[in-house]
């Protein structure tokens, strides 16, 4: 195991730099797919050698900085596994979603790509809260580059606001966690085993959930700390968003289930509510203006943050259905927003835009990528037999047990969602046509990338108890922990 | 002592050199020389009371402090053979000047009594007034020179007169005395001690270039040439810093309560207006200049924290501080060389496209400042936190994490910068003195960070 958890941190690592170095620009993106393709297979091979009544597994450690807690430690739960087969997953296709048209200097952004996959690997195998902190910072160094160099309109304006952004959550998160560390009786680690024990008077909690959850919050992000997110994404190039909105944005779920919640629990239990309704006020109202953006990939970005809204506030539920829900989802939401991407990409790549007023009527001309879009599309309002479905299931299971209206609201958030999202199936594929003409149809590649992610909806949608298998054992501990 | 022999004799020799006009062999010679105090230094640590009948004591921390600026400036010289081939005039004199302020800078990591402390700080100031003005025919050069030279003895003279009243109610030079004094008046302190001991905060709050008395250094940081700057951002702040620490870190560390509230006042004031005013910067060196101020924040919070391994964490700080520091200004006068003296940090732009290794060492060096892992800078930053938190003072670690996130951006201005195309195509020359003190730097910066071999 232990081979396993070094290599997927440390093979994109190497593979990266190599690409960064060596710059083979026409053996790039295969270079990148092969290293991803053998991280999914490790990954793969780490999920079937572990047995899920282990609790937690330490593969790897090492002294770093032991004076001020830092050591290196890798392993792994249920959870931890759960996040690194999403990111396994991911990746291959964010890389192949780069194949047909690649940005220019294919071997820096492949390089660039493998580069935060690494650092991604590295926060979820993590079990020490400060190398958590290392690689957590880490990641946002090579996505930097990639949204300075490849982004769109005003990307040097728009990447340094969300740097700074993510940053200061970033600082004052280290700064929790060592106020967190210090409160530990003397011979002390970071690691989460014994950190997750700290016991943290009350009143001192009020103010330390603010703390530490503040960088959670602004990763995924939460009402009212969203306003770099959708410039982000809108900006970024197509395989950058992906990884905002495919992986890190989990980076803060993840995060307030393996450090809010276990050492600040009266701090949740007291705060709760307001960050419920937060989330639900940022879900409904990002939904509403999903619905009226006329650019295809700016409604992804509201979309994702309607739905990551209410993947805060079922967590927030702190309870096994909520937890378990929203880990769930963000599985399901990887998938589904580089698939969306992927078709928002594609069509800009035919019809030099994304905007929903020059679309219409192009399911007659293309109807194969206007099958594929449909099929996203279901996953995407979470109907039965998707994934999706299951996890908001579960979502709104653990926000019943806390009230009721929440989980009205909620529920409107998924009318709302599914309104703008068919909406936008209506104006693009639909109606009359804008203009005559050829489009190229959905080719084989549209096809290898959509067709598996499609694949995984409906077949973790009707068969999801793997996964859930998966979490059990460590929600219920988490649970036991914040009671 | 045998190294602050040796380096005053070293300083002699060099000024001899210069009336040969053999201006090659300066650097060699120096730096050989530089080597032999390092090794020296090492070789001769003594604990206390070994010189002058007390007077001065090696300790651990002092050796330490010791070999790495003279590894420092032993770099600034590689840099110097460089440096001084193409712009200067009686460059003898500037390396002799070096290595005497060097000397002062071994004084400070060492003193056990007041008057070494004010002998140490002159040696180390009285050939930097000269050196900053060593421009001779610039402007801003002089006017550095000159606007040093009057704060610094303004400075001086508090520091004298604060020296004069803390002798008066203690009885004695000797820090161990005063410190035993202090602790026995810690309830009740005496006046005119608390006069004395503000009188030396505000001498060695200029040395350091603390809010209030910060207002010097970015004018002789941007008029001096850009070797002095280097020396006087990385070898005098380690200097510096070892004086303050050995002054209320080690000895006086019962400091009247109202001292006490008043460099807590000055760290968080440092902090917040050096972050602040850097912000605005566009001009290379006066950004180094109040970045430079806001790390003496984060390096009065290690001190005022009182912790026993304050010690060990200022000299990571100022270890790995000083390695990005020196690096970066020589990547800088290579890109101001390229682009016509322009000090402007656009000058920065189209290294990556030309110079990829380059623009990565710079990235590895502005992350360290900026404080970002796998960095040195990143660890030094968060030891610092551990320690302040870990002796209570929560807030103002916290209020220093966020004045941290106005340091990164305005260093990401400048990566952005290194990584934006340039239009004009003006390409910086490198040649293998100063790869080599680069690549020394770079690496430094992040493998100290990835493997801090024992000095956390």
């Amino acid at each position: 195991m232990m081979l396993l958890t070094l290599a997927l941190v440390l093979l994109p690592m190497l593979a990266g730099i190599a690409l960064l170095v060596a710059r083979p620009h026409a053996q790039a993106k295969s270079i990148a797919l092969l290293t991803s393709v053998i991280g999914l297979g490790l990954a793969v091979a780490l999920y079937a050698g572990y047995d899920a009544t282990n609790g937690s597994v330490i593969a790897f450690q090492h002294d770093w900085a032991p004076a001020i807690g830092l050591r290196m430690v890798f392993g792994y739960d249920g959870i931890s596994l759960l996040m690194v087969l999403l990111t396994a997953i991911v990746f291959p296709f964010i890389i192949g979603a780069g194949w047909k048209k690649p940005l220019s200097e294919p071997a820096l952004v492949n390089g660039l790509i493998l580069l935060t996959q690494s650092a991604l690997f590295g926060v979820f195998l993590a079990q020490n809260a400060f190398l958590f902190y290392v690689f957590y910072e880490l990641s946002l160094v090579p996505v930097f580059f990639l949204l300075l160099r490849w982004g769109g309109e005003g990307r040097r304006a728009i990447t340094m606001k969300f740097f700074i952004y993510t940053v200061l959550g970033g600082l004052t998160l280290l700064f929790g966690l060592v106020y967190s560390y210090l409160q530990l009786p003397a011979p002390r680690n970071a690691d989460f085993a014994t950190l997750q024990k700290v016991v943290i008077a009350p009143d001192v909690q009020l103010w330390l959930f603010w703390v530490l959850f503040l960088g959670f919050a602004i990763k995924m992000p939460m009402f009212p700390l969203h306003s770099w997110q959708p410039d982000t994404y809108t900006m970024a190039p197509i395989q950058g968003t992906m990884i905002l909105g495919g992986v890190m944005l989990k980076m803060g779920i993840y995060g307030v289930v393996r450090f809010v919640l276990p050492i600040v629990p009266a701090g949740v239990a007291h705060w709760r509510d307001v960050v419920i309704v937060l989330s639900l006020i940022g879900c409904l109202y990002a939904a509403w203006i999903a619905f009226r953006q006329n650019d295809l990939k700016r409604l992804v970005a509201w979309s994702s943050l309607s739905h990551v809204g209410l993947m805060c506030a079922a967590l927030f539920a702190a309870n096994t259905a909520g937890i378990t829900g929203a880990l769930y989802q963000t599985l399901a939401h990887a998938i589904l927003v580089v698939a969306l991407l992927y078709l928002v990409g594609g069509l800009h790549e035919r019809l030099g835009t994304a905007q929903l007023d020059a679309m219409g009527g192009l399911k007659a001309r293309m109807p194969r990528l206007a099958a594929l879009f449909l099929l996203v599309m279901i996953g995407s309002v979470a109907l039965p037999l998707t994934q999706g479905f299951v996890g908001e299931w579960l979502m709104f299971n653990g926000l019943f047990e806390v009230s009721p209206w929440w989980t009205f609201l909620g529920v409107i958030s998924i009318i709302l969602g599914a309104v703008y999202m068919l909406f936008a199936y209506q104006r693009s594929m639909l109606g009359e046509a804008h203009k005559a003409g050829d489009l190229a149809d959905a080719d084989e590649i549209d096809h290898w990338v959509l067709v598996p992610l499609i694949a995984a909806t409906f077949i973790l949608g009707v068969y999801p108890q793997p996964v859930l298998d998966l979490l059990q054992a460590p929600v219920e501990q988490l649970l036991t922990l914040i009671k | 002592m045998s190294a602050i022999i040796l380096l005053s004799i070293l300083g002699v020799v060099l000024l001899y050199m210069g009336l040969g006009n053999n201006k090659r062999l300066l650097a060699p010679v120096g730096i050989l020389g530089l080597a032999g105090a390092g090794a020296l230094s090492f070789l001769d640590r003594r604990p206390l009371p070994a010189w002058g009948h007390g007077a001065m004591a090696f300790d651990d921390l002092s050796v330490a402090f010791c070999v790495a600026m003279a590894g420092i400036t032993l770099l600034l010289f590689v840099f110097g053979s460089d440096y001084y081939s193409r712009t200067q005039e009686n460059v003898a004199e500037h390396y002799a000047l070096l290595v005497f302020s060097l000397t002062g800078a071994f004084l400070l990591t060492s003193y056990q009594n007041l008057l070494m402390l004010f002998l140490g700080i002159e040696v180390l100031s009285i050939p930097l007034y000269i050196l900053a003005g060593g421009k001779k025919r610039s402007y801003r050069s002089s006017e550095a020179g000159f606007k040093y030279f009057l704060l610094g003895s303004f400075a001086t003279a508090f520091f004298l007169m604060g020296i004069a009243l803390v002798y008066g109610m203690a009885g004695s030079f000797d820090l161990k005395i005063i410190g035993d004094y202090a602790t026995a008046n810690a309830e009740h302190p005496a006046a005119l001690f608390l006069v004395g001991m503000f009188f030396i905060a505000v001498g060695l709050g200029f040395k350091v270039a603390a809010v209030p008395f910060h207002f010097w250094s970015p004018d002789v940081y941007e008029g001096a040439p850009t070797i002095i700057t280097a020396f006087m951002s990385t070898v005098v702040k380690m200097g510096s810093f070892a004086a303050v620490y050995r002054l209320i870190g080690v000895h006086i560390t019962a400091l009247p309560l109202a001292v006490e509230r008043t460099l807590w006042a000055i760290t968080i004031l440092t902090l917040l207006i050096g972050n602040l005013i850097a912000l605005r910067q566009s001009h290379f060196k006066r950004l180094m200049a109040y970045s430079s101020i806001a790390h003496t924040g984060f390096l009065l919070m290690a001190v005022l924290s009182g912790d026993a391994l304050a010690g060990r964490a200022l000299f990571y700080y100022t270890l790995t501080y000083a390695l990005a520091t020196v690096g970066l200004f020589v990547v800088f006068t290579l890109a101001k060389r390229a682009a016509n003296g322009d000090e402007h940090i656009r000058i920065f732009r189209g290294m990556f496209k030309s110079k990829p290794w380059l623009a990565a060492a710079t990235l590895i060096m502005l992350l360290s400042l900026a404080g970002i892992p796998p960095t040195a800078g990143f660890l030094a930053k968060y030891q610092v936190f551990v320690l302040a938190v870990q002796n209570g003072y929560v807030w103002a670690t916290l209020f220093a994490a966020v004045m941290a996130v106005l340091g990164i951006y305005y260093y990401l201005k400048v990566i952005r910068e290194t990584f934006t195309p340039n239009e004009e195509g003006a390409v910086l020359q490198l040649n293998a003195t100063n790869t080599a003190v680069i690549a020394v730097c770079g690496i430094g910066a992040l493998l100290l960070g990835v493997w801090p071999m024992g000095l956390i």
